[in-house]
């Protein structure tokens, strides 16, 4: 076995390394310096296609037919998608291994899951007239310059809304490129253009000149945290700058003539610049090293490191991860290097390995850790396991050691050494497998359709199974030529039973291959109602797809196939179909009445609602513009009820409603006052205020306004008109229908005490308690005192004469004398 | 306080974080300035949880209101903060998006933000109008609005109008949609109780909603696995009891006599917010009472001063739930002891140390002077209310139907109250609170009524009338024959048995207070009156307590009540209208909900239950919860946590029946 170190190189300080992953990698027919190559973040997928420009200029006019092709790292071919359409301007990749096409007329195709299926959109802002000339991408989104130096940014590719930044000053964009919006300060992307001597930052809202005076900068570029920025510049050194503009790191002269091919990040420490088949690595600090090839090869750049790509090995330069150089580092004295050679040692049955315990004793812990953290940066298998057995051996040594990240790094291993064969060819590294999550690297095994691989990862690290299946299913009914009936019964024996299967989009994929029957029949197995409704819509189920979307409870999705149903069938079947499921109705009612009043009417008649379809008509007459309109709406309103006896009253009110117009309307004639508007009740009342008595009664008897009702409108209408005279007129009555104690008592709430006193001696129900109260409160403590001594109440009159005083107090001790001589 | 320990279990500060933080993100996205429009119910929902300033820095230049229609073109963004499960508002913010387009000379960038979701008819009304493209549609998942810590509303506005009146079931479906997102977050609530058919549809959809999310966490490419394994039961909630406003409406008619409550019926709380003349408080107006002011922006007329009605008060907590007419001794009494602190400053030879410790105090005391300014205030405003003739005859009416004591002087009484003008909500209700407590008025009454109802306020009122017999508030008795109609079957009943159950329950209380004059009784909302709804969560959790009253009040004797769940009680739910709703809910995967368990620790058990009224909740009956809260805790230390999906009272419920039209006009 090779030592780890063999293929390490110092750079400075620092150690970095190239690790073989794949050899023979493409035909060797392919002229990989013919194409443009990008790869996905995160180990993923390449995408080739011949660079136009370069046909013409070595091969001359050749036909062979364009085509973007989709291989592994380890070069298998995963899909090869045809082209015709219009001249490709860049190629890109996000991190969920959805690639990007963007043509020079702003034509965006997003192919996702390594489909040859693609959504297209445009970018405007006049991609069109102007070209794009490149693009930009990041993980969650890309960015576009434009032939007038104009940029547009995506964010997403669900929905994409292509975006116009602030536009930045002409003259050639010598580089340039983004910092992803989750690394600047703003939370927008942030676009670095070199144009003359300087860098321009543009973002949504400003451009910035950061008045730089080295340019042109023939490279430009963000390291993978955002945080640091390379710059070549005209004389041939390269920068590392923070992000800002603010600090500058340090600077390397290449003393190459030629300005390199590229310009790349190695993970956040360290800068590669590439000629054709020459490497230069610049460390920290300014030190360098340099690695040649053998031919033309691409640079591939991931998070912690980048991938150098030729037409026959795929390389990954990386850092040494701390772990690693301190165990392998020669001449290391730390405790897991010790560690790894006690190991050797037990391995020869040699005793120093009890020494070399005895020696590290003290940090066996950290020792340890460190191996089993070294073991996950490590590609060899042999010194993964020799890695994991010194952290085994060790740990048996240790009294106590949580072994969780132990365990969970065999695992890892297992499930990253599986998918770094090359028939796979995902070479992840261990931090990017961390990054990319066990979910997504599962996406990305059923995207090449490795199913049973990971189900059997799936299962062994515990994952979720059913996005496996049901990706399994949908290519089974995109791929398979057999009859329907037995797709779907293959689908459902296999599917049966496991957790949360999203039949539906099984069924969707169906549909979308055009197999309606199909679709419906996988969509009978979906166990979420909603979820059914929008395909069932598509295969035109709507009374099913209604069914279904009331069940969800969902009230949005019953609106939803509800307005989808009115636009498609007639009306009339409409109503049939609402009729019989009363949450439909009520929300058409629900939201007719804001919008649809014509509809509501149509509904109420075929239904035969009377009295709703009646008041409609008066919630008509209520907004009519005028008193004509209002009548003949209530007359076809009221003429809806006639025929039934059930809606008299109801008749009755509405033809009084009409009778009352009419007699307002008299009234306003008359006494060029308002009325219209008012109630019976206020009518009478300002009749009355208005001194109309002989109106008000009326009123009264043509509405058969009850006695009582009448006698309190007249109460209060001359209270508030104070009509003292009348009222006292009143008191001479004999009867009233509601008594005199309201009499008094809203005349006394009016504040004349004198004409509510005239109301007490009729108050004959009350007792004489109450009556000596009202008198009190009038003010009238010898009239008080009268009651008292009528009713013969000596304690009452005692309690009188301690409130009395003045003339009063004389009256009611002369009562009490009386009272008492009577006696 | 039970509030305090409710805080614990579900925590409502965390709502509220993530609210504003959503917000936040979501206003953050939209680049440099931008106005904002707002829906104006949204408006105060929002200023619950974020202060204008805070938007303001987060480049909220402007703040329009959606229903004024008056966007300028001040800004280039333009955001829309709006309801999208709304078609009337989707087609609002559609409607102004084309309208600043073709008015205004720039090129606009508009955003909206749906609450709480994006939905598939905004898409498509947006589409209608050919707006779709035009606009950045995100969506801010607001759900419960936590009113304090106990309490938390959905605040749908129009929720008791679309359920009761348009019997629209969307309010249940985003009750159940929150209800679910506290499912996830606390586990499955062990055991779902419920009365009303509302309570039913609520649980069946949330017995769908997870069997649902099973399907739905996997395929969520963003959730993480360990969410996908299921849901296991809470190890902190032990119920959830639904309780659906269709079983009980008298409670939510009946005149409010909780302090808070009566503030409520004289000046309408909303959003913890009410606003009163500025005359009424007098001059002056006290910082503090306005902390969360600047959330509201909306321009408050001279006249017109918002109050703040929330925990955030040094006097409210101790005097909203206590019933009117003891509130005068505890202000009072408050005064004094402010009083006397006042006096111990102006002690002579006091030390530099006693002043200084006075002085830390000084803020809190001022405050505390200010919030007694301004109850003592509003408490002298209520009472004039209630001192009123008219207040008391109403109050004597509904008491004697509470009671449940028919008699014609009722009828009288009522017959006299509409002609001497009473405000035809009050008036209404006490109508549908007599209807509603002996399913329906005879067919000749009722008539008599109502043309009584249409000659005093107007013909118009025919709209009003037909809207209270659909919502089952006014009806005839014929119309349904009480609770031996055969046609109800195991569904449930189609009316109430209301003299059964006030016995059985004891509805009715006539000693609220104990020797030392200390409330022993939910009834001192009511002054007498036990509102059914709080009696049904005391027949689940306070079954003993309740037994011993019915033995005192002379009931015949019942089974004896013990178990979990309705046992024991099942005869007077069988005469209650409306559905029963008894569910349990197990985890799919057992070994991880004992896994659940002995990582809490907790060999108690949940102590938590949530009641949560569909149809809105009143003041009053939230008063009664945090009494029975209380006795839960001190007994047991168990708590209670209030759910709802907004706050009602029997002036809303007769708001959302009256027709606001007149003729001529």
């Amino acid at each position: 076995m090779s030592k780890p170190t063999a293929d390490w190189e110092r750079v400075g300080d620092r150690f970095y390394r190239k690790t073989q992953l794949y050899t023979s990698v493409f035909n060797p027919e392919l002229e990989l310096e013919n194409y443009v190559v990008t790869g996905a973040p995160y180990s993923g997928a390449v995408a080739l296609y011949r660079d136009e420009g370069k046909i013409y200029t070595y091969r001359g006019n050749q036909a062979a037919k364009s085509t973007i092709d989709i291989h592994s790292c380890a070069g298998k071919l995963i899909r090869q998608i045809s082209w015709d359409k219009g001249r490709i301007k860049a190629l890109g990749w996000s991190e969920d291994e959805r690639l990007l096409v963007v043509t020079d007329d702003g034509t965006v195709r997003s192919y996702a899951d390594l489909q040859g299926d693609f959504t297209p959109f445009s970018l405007g802002h006049g991609a069109e007239e102007h070209g794009v000339q490149a693009c930009k991408f990041w993980t969650t989104g890309f960015v576009a310059l434009l032939g007038n130096n104009s940029v547009i940014a995506v964010t997403r590719y669900e929905e994409p809304r292509p975006q116009l930044l602030a536009s930045a000053p002409p003259g050639e964009v010598v580089s340039w490129t983004v910092i992803p919006p989750e690394y600047t300060s703003s939370r927008s992307v942030e676009v670095l253009l070199a144009i003359g001597k300087t860098v321009y930052v543009v973002d949504a809202a400003e451009c910035e000149d950061r008045s730089l005076e080295a340019g042109p900068f023939r490279h430009i570029n963000v390291s993978p945290n955002g945080k640091f920025i390379a710059l070549y510049t005209e004389d041939s050194k390269v920068w590392v700058i923070s992000s800002d503009f603010q600090d500058r790191f340090s600077e390397y002269e290449s003393k190459v003539k030629t300005p390199p091919k590229d310009l790349q990040w190695c993970g956040n420490n360290a800068v590669v610049l590439a000629w054709e088949d020459e490497l230069h690595l610049i460390g920290p600090n300014g030190a360098a090293s340099k690695f040649y090839y053998d031919s033309f090869m691409h640079l591939l750049p991931d998070i912690d490191g980048i991938r150098v790509l030729t037409g026959d090995v795929c390389d990954f330069l990386q850092k040494v991860p701390d772990p690693t150089e301190e165990v392998f580092r020669l001449g290391s004295t730390s405790p897991a290097s010790v560690l790894l050679d006690a190991l050797e040692q037990l391995e020869k049955k040699s005793p120093k390995a009890d020494d070399d315990i005895q020696l590290i004793k003290a940090n066996l812990d950290e020792a340890v850790d460190v191996c089993v953290r070294a073991a996950g940066q490590e590609y060899s298998i042999h010194w993964q396991k020799q890695l994991l057995k010194s952290a085994s051996f060790g740990k048996s040594v240790l009294d106590l050691y949580n072994s969780d990240d132990f365990v969970d790094m065999t695992e890892a291993l297992r499930v990253l050494n599986a998918v770094r064969f090359y028939e796979v060819g995902i070479p992840l590294s261990y931090d990017q497998y961390i990054r990319l999550t066990p979910e997504r690297l599962m996406q990305r095994l059923v995207n090449r359709q490795e199913y049973l691989l990971a189900l059997k990862v799936s299962e062994y690290l515990h994952l979720p199974v059913d996005r496996i299946y049901v990706h399994w299913a949908r290519q089974k009914v995109r791929s398979s030529s057999t009859d329907e009936e037995s797709i779907c019964e293959e689908i459902v024996r296999k599917l049966d039973g496991k957790r949360g299967i999203s039949f539906e989009e099984v069924a969707r994929a169906a549909y979308d291959e055009g197999r309606g029957k199909l679709a419906t029949e996988l969509l009978e197995h979906e166990p979420r109602a909603g979820k059914q409704v929008p395909l069932l819509l598509s295969v035109g189920e709507e009374s099913i797809a209604l069914d279904k979307a009331i069940e969800s409870g969902d009230t949005d999705l019953v609106f939803f196939v509800l307005l989808n149903l009115k636009k498609k069938i007639p009306l009339s079947s409409f109503f049939r179909t609402i009729n019989s499921r009363p949450v439909a109705t009520s929300i058409v009612e629900s939201s007719a009445i804001d919008q649809d009043r014509e509809l509501l009417k149509d509904l109420y008649y075929q239904d035969d609602r009377r009295i709703d379809g009646s008041n409609l008509l008066v919630s008509e007459a209520l907004s009519a513009p005028d008193m004509g309109a209002a009548t003949d709406k209530l007359k076809m309103a009221a003429k809806l009820l006639r025929d039934s006896k059930e809606f008299a009253p109801q008749v009755a009110a509405l033809e009084d409603a009409q009778k009352l117009t009419r007699f307002q309307e008299a009234f306003e004639k008359d006494l060029t006052e308002r009325y219209v508007g008012l109630s019976v009740n206020e009518t009478m009342s300002k009749l009355i205020k208005a001194g109309n008595m002989k109106r008000a009664l009326r009123v009264q008897t043509e509405f058969k306004v009850p006695e009582k009702t009448y006698w309190w409108v007249r109460l209060r209408a001359l209270v508030s008109r104070r009509d003292w005279r009348e009222l006292e007129e009143m008191s001479k009555g004999r009867k009233s229908p509601i008594g005199w104690e309201p009499f008094y008592n809203e005349i006394l709430g009016a504040g004349n005490t004198k004409i509510a006193s005239l109301y007490i001696p009729k108050c004959t129900t009350l007792t004489v308690g109450e009556r000596i109260e009202m008198w009190l409160k009038c003010g009238m403590l010898a009239r008080a005192g009268e009651e008292a001594l009528k009713a013969k109440d000596r304690n009452a009159l005692e309690e009188l004469r301690k409130q009395a005083s003045g003339p009063a107090l004389l009256d009611i001790e002369r009562m009490i004398t009386q009272l008492q001589k009577g006696r | 306080m039970a509030a305090s320990q409710a805080s614990q279990v579900i925590n409502t500060q965390d709502i509220t974080d993530k609210s504003r933080r959503d917000l936040l993100l979501l206003l953050e996205a939209v680049r440099g300035k931008k106005n904002l429009v707002i829906e104006k119910s949204l408006a105060s929902i929002i200023g619950l949880f974020v202060k204008f300033s805070t938007l303001q820095e987060y480049g909220v230049d402007k703040l329009f209101f959606l229903e004024n229609h008056n966007v300028d073109s001040s800004q280039r963004n333009i955001v829309f903060l709006a309801r999208g499960d709304n078609a009337r508002v989707v087609r609002t913010v559609a409607e102004q998006i084309r309208l600043v387009r073709s008015e205004s000379k720039i090129d606009h960038d508009f955003t909206v933000i749906w609450v709480p979701r994006r939905t598939l008819v905004s898409n498509l009304v947006l589409e209608e109008h050919g707006v779709l493209g035009e606009a950045n549609i995100t969506e801010l998942d607001l759900q419960f609005v936590p009113l304090e810590p106990d309490v938390l509303s959905l605040e749908l506005e129009d929720c008791f109008s679309d359920l009761i009146l348009r019997k629209d079931p969307t309010p249940i479906f985003a009750a159940a949609r929150s209800l679910m997102g506290l499912q996830k977050q606390y586990g499955l609530f062990p055991r779902i109780l419920g009365k009303g058919d509302n309570a039913k549809k609520l649980s069946d959809l949330l017995l769908r909603m997870r069997s649902e999310e099973d399907v739905n966490a996997s395929s969520d490419p963003s959730n993480t696995y360990l969410t996908s394994f299921g849901l296991t039961p809470s190890s902190t909630i032990e119920n959830l009891i639904i309780i659906d406003r269709e079983v009980d409406f008298p409670t939510a008619l009946a005149t409010q006599l909780t302090y808070e409550g009566l503030l409520d019926e004289v000046f309408s709380v909303s959003h913890n917010q009410t606003e009163v003349d500025s005359s009424i408080l007098g001059s002056a107006p006290a910082p503090s009472t306005q902390p969360q002011n600047g959330t509201s922006p909306a321009p408050t007329t001279a006249t017109k001063r918002k109050v703040q009605l929330d925990s955030s008060d040094k006097l409210y907590p101790e005097i909203r739930n206590v019933n009117f007419a003891t509130i005068g001794p505890l202000l009072n009494r408050t005064a004094k002891r402010l009083q006397s602190d006042q006096q111990n400053i102006h002690a002579p030879n006091q030390s530099i140390s006693d002043l200084k410790s006075f002085v830390s105090k000084l803020p809190s005391y001022q405050a505390e002077q200010a919030s007694l300014k301004i109850h003592t205030s509003l408490a002298e405003e209520i009472s004039k209310f209630t001192k009123a003739e008219t207040f008391r005859r109403v109050l004597e009416v509904e008491q004697t139907l509470l009671i449940g004591s028919e008699g014609s002087t009722v009828h009288e009484n009522i017959e006299e109250l509409i002609a001497r003008d009473t405000p035809l909500p009050t008036m209404l209700r006490l109508l549908c609170l007599e209807s509603t407590l002996s399913n329906g008025i005879r067919l000749r009454e009722l008539d008599n009524f109502k043309r009584q109802i249409l000659q005093a306020y107007g013909y118009q009122h025919l709209l009003t009338l037909t809207s209270l017999q659909k919502m089952g508030l006014l009806v005839p008795r014929e119309a349904n024959r009480g609770y031996l109609n055969p046609i109800a079957g195991s569904a449930g009943m189609g009316a109430t048995d209301w003299n059964f159950v006030r016995q059985r329950l004891q509805l009715w209380v006539d000693e609220v207070e104990d020797e030392a004059g200390k409330d022993k009784d939910i009834a001192y909302v009511f002054s007498g009156y036990a509102p059914l709804s709080v009696r049904l969560v005391q027949a689940i959790l306070q079954k003993s307590y309740l037994q011993t009253l019915a033995t005192a009040g002379g009931a015949a004797v019942a089974p004896a009540a013990t178990g979990a769940g309705w046992k024991g009680y099942d005869d007077v739910l069988a005469r209650i209208k409306g559905a029963t709703v008894d569910v349990v809910q197990k985890g799919n995967d057992t070994d991880a909900s004992h896994a659940r368990k002995t990582l809490r620790g907790n060999k108690e058990g949940p102590k938590t239950t949530i009641v949560f009224f569909v149809g809105g909740v009143t003041f009053a009956e939230i008063a009664a919860l945090r009494f029975v809260g209380k006795q839960l805790e001190e007994a047991s230390g168990r708590n209670l946590v209030i759910g709802t999906t907004g706050l009602i009272s029997g002036k809303r419920v007769a708001d959302v029946a009256i027709e606001k039209g007149t003729f001529g006009s």
